[in-house]
């Protein structure tokens, strides 16, 4: 009994480090652009997808974690330049672009790749015994890519210039417009840099999930409520709430059915919404 | 406001009232019988479009989350007829009432908050029901759902009708949406429409000018759950069938793509914009199974070159064109026709 609630909680620590990732994509979007990105599941599973290829034409897992950001970070940018910089001015309208996105995404996957769902082996086979348990050596791999990845992206935004700029448009986008900052291509690296986020985690995630066109529809509310009980905008309050939820779901799984688990994580999210819209995790927002 | 542009729109009106009348004489005639069913589908999403369109276009509210009133007017029917042995009407009412009710209890939460957090909290309340709906199984029969035969007859007076007989049914869709259409109508022309409208402008001076926001908010929030609740009952009926699939967020999202597309804020935006989407998975579907492709396509276009929608474009277009002819219109009035 405890082993299994040490493995699901330690499975829910892993899987909320890589919801982190794609989460913070999601809230970096949105408090940047101020856009709803109902596309960001997706972008996710186009990660999971490109990685099944990139395995499939190189032979080599681990040149996907270097390729897919890339090919991520530059569809992300393309998808800002023609999609969501015409429509800038109106948030509303976004919903309805980025819905429209996330069909297309699902289908060109589902055109290219097909529509069974596939499997990939982890490039690491080994286990090691933790806490009395077999534990799949890749998982606690992923943990430390993600790890990785999340640090690095905040010395990004606190270390580099660029990183300043964004936060900068994010804060007073008028005063950083006067001050020098080139807003519009702050607007297109941002996205690039969600969508790079998204597509990481789908690489890490590919050997941990199935690969198949549908794998955002089902993430995409798991991220959102990453953002709101983070906090809207606040990037570490969001990767705190993603790694808090995932480890509860775990937790709640050891007991009882997924859905329970997932119906008790909305339930949680509507009371922070009501009770506390600015998220549980205030005093991390900087 | 020309006078000859008010008589186009009338008699536009009531031209497509009268070809919605004829279509099951003159559809399989020049068609198919199976586009008579298409269409009856048509009006019955149309009036789920519609009540997102209620909620966004006339009080500023993105509701995500429409799905879940939808899915209990469906529920109401299916199980009142599968597990209650309801006859139909009492079914009807049942499935009406349960969408109401939760659209109230939603509601005294959800209006407490405002745009984004408002499409956040409704989509979290219909993915609640979602998972809670997948998982009691014996009940609501998860994502399989429940396949019911319907009462072979119901009466209203002294007419007896049947749903097997198509025409009847398409019949019986066409009043029920053309009334909920109708009463969406009488209540934007009414004051509280008009209270609804300036919420939407301004919420501040809304409140300033002794409007209670909140509670207007609330009552919008349930006119737009009965909306949908009708067209999630009508649907049963219409396919003998009510699955939790259908309380799914994608649902919401089509409905909020098909009431932008068509254009937010007018009468028959919604079903601009339905009639459009369901045309096109229904003409390609047969040919090119990635019809979802083009339905995305379509969407990012639309929102790119008509902002106002297919509606809102087609109005503008009608203003200028009569400003032209005649006395200079007033664009500022237009938001409020149909």
């Amino acid at each position: 009994m405890l082993d299994t609630l040490l493995l699901l909680a330690l499975n829910g620590l892993i899987w909320g480090l890589i919801i982190a990732l794609i989460a913070l994509g999601l809230s970096i979007i949105f408090g940047l652009l101020d856009i709803i990105n109902i596309a960001h599941g997706d972008f996710f599973m186009v990660g999971t997808v490109l990685a099944w290829f990139t395995l499939n034409l190189t032979g080599n897992f681990w040149v996907a974690f270097l390729i897919v950001p890339l090919i991520g970070f530059i569809l992300g940018a393309l998808v800002q330049r023609i999609v969501i910089q015409p429509i800038r001015n109106v948030a509303a309208l976004s919903i309805v672009a980025t819905f429209g996105l996330s069909l297309i995404l699902q289908e060109v996957v589902r055109i290219t790749f097909g529509a069974t769902p596939r499997r990939i082996l982890p490039p690491i086979q080994d286990t090691v015994v933790l806490f009395g348990i077999n534990y799949d050596v890749y998982r606690i791999f992923a943990a430390f890519v993600a790890l990785v990845a999340l640090a690095g992206f905040f010395l990004f935004l606190h270390r580099t210039k660029l990183g300043t700029w964004m936060r900068a448009v994010r804060h007073d986008r008028d005063t950083a417009i006067a001050m020098g900052v080139p807003a519009q291509h702050v607007y297109i690296f941002t996205f690039g840099i969600g969508f790079a986020l998204a597509a990481l985690g789908g690489v890490v995630a590919a050997p941990i999930t199935t690969v198949e066109f549908r794998t955002g529809v089902d993430i995409l509310p798991f991220c959102f409520m990453a953002v709101i009980i983070g906090g809207l905008g606040n990037l570490p309050g969001t990767a705190a709430a993603a790694v808090l939820l995932a480890v509860l779901e775990g937790i709640i799984q050891s007991f009882a059915d997924p859905t329970v688990a997932r119906i008790s994580s909305l339930v949680l999210m509507s009371a922070v919404l009501l009770l506390r819209p600015q998220g549980l995790f205030k005093g991390l927002a900087k | 406001m020309t006078m000859s542009l008010m008589m186009i729109r009338r008699a536009m009106l009531i031209a497509f009232i009268v070809a919605l009348i004829a279509v099951p004489w003159i559809v399989p005639a020049l068609i198919n019988k199976f586009w008579v069913s298409v269409i009856a589908e048509i009006m019955i999403w149309s009036l789920f479009a519609a009540s997102v369109n209620l909620l966004f276009g006339y009080v500023g509210l993105l509701s995500f989350g429409q799905a879940l009133y939808f899915g209990f007017g469906m529920y109401g029917v299916a199980i009142g007829i599968s597990t209650l042995g309801l006859s139909f009407w009492p079914a009807f009412g049942l499935g009406i009432i349960a969408s109401v009710a939760i659209a109230f209890v939603a509601g005294i939460f959800a209006v407490r908050l405002t745009w984004h957090y408002f499409a956040i909290i409704t989509v979290v309340f219909s993915l609640i029901f979602y998972f809670f709906a997948v998982s009691v199984k014996a009940v609501t029969g998860g994502d399989d759902g429940i396949n019911f035969t319907l009462p072979p007859t119901f009466s209203f007076g002294g007419y007896t009708g049947s749903f097997s007989n198509e025409t009847f049914q398409y019949f019986f869709i066409f009043a029920a949406v053309a009334f909920c259409f109708f009463l969406m109508h009488r209540v934007i022309q009414s004051p509280l429409g008009k209270a609804f409208v300036a919420i939407r402008d301004n919420d501040t001076r809304a409140e300033l000018i002794g409007l209670n926001v909140y509670q207007l908010r609330l009552i919008a929030f349930v006119m737009s759950g009965f909306l949908a609740g009708v067209s999630g009952a009508l649907f049963a009926f219409f396919g003998r069938y009510a699955s939790a699939s259908y309380m799914f967020y994608h649902v919401s999202g089509e409905a909020v793509v098909w009431a932008i597309v068509g254009g937010a804020g007018t009468l028959l935006g919604p079903i601009v914009g339905t009639t459009l989407f369901i045309v096109i998975r229904e003409v390609v579907s047969t040919h090119w199974e990635h019809h979802s492709l083009i339905v995305g396509v379509m969407a990012i276009l639309v929102v790119i070159l008509a902002p106002t929608g297919l509606v809102g474009l087609w109005n503008e277009r009608l203003a200028r064109w009569s400003a032209r002819e005649k006395v200079p219109a007033t664009r500022t009035s237009l938001q409020s026709e149909p």
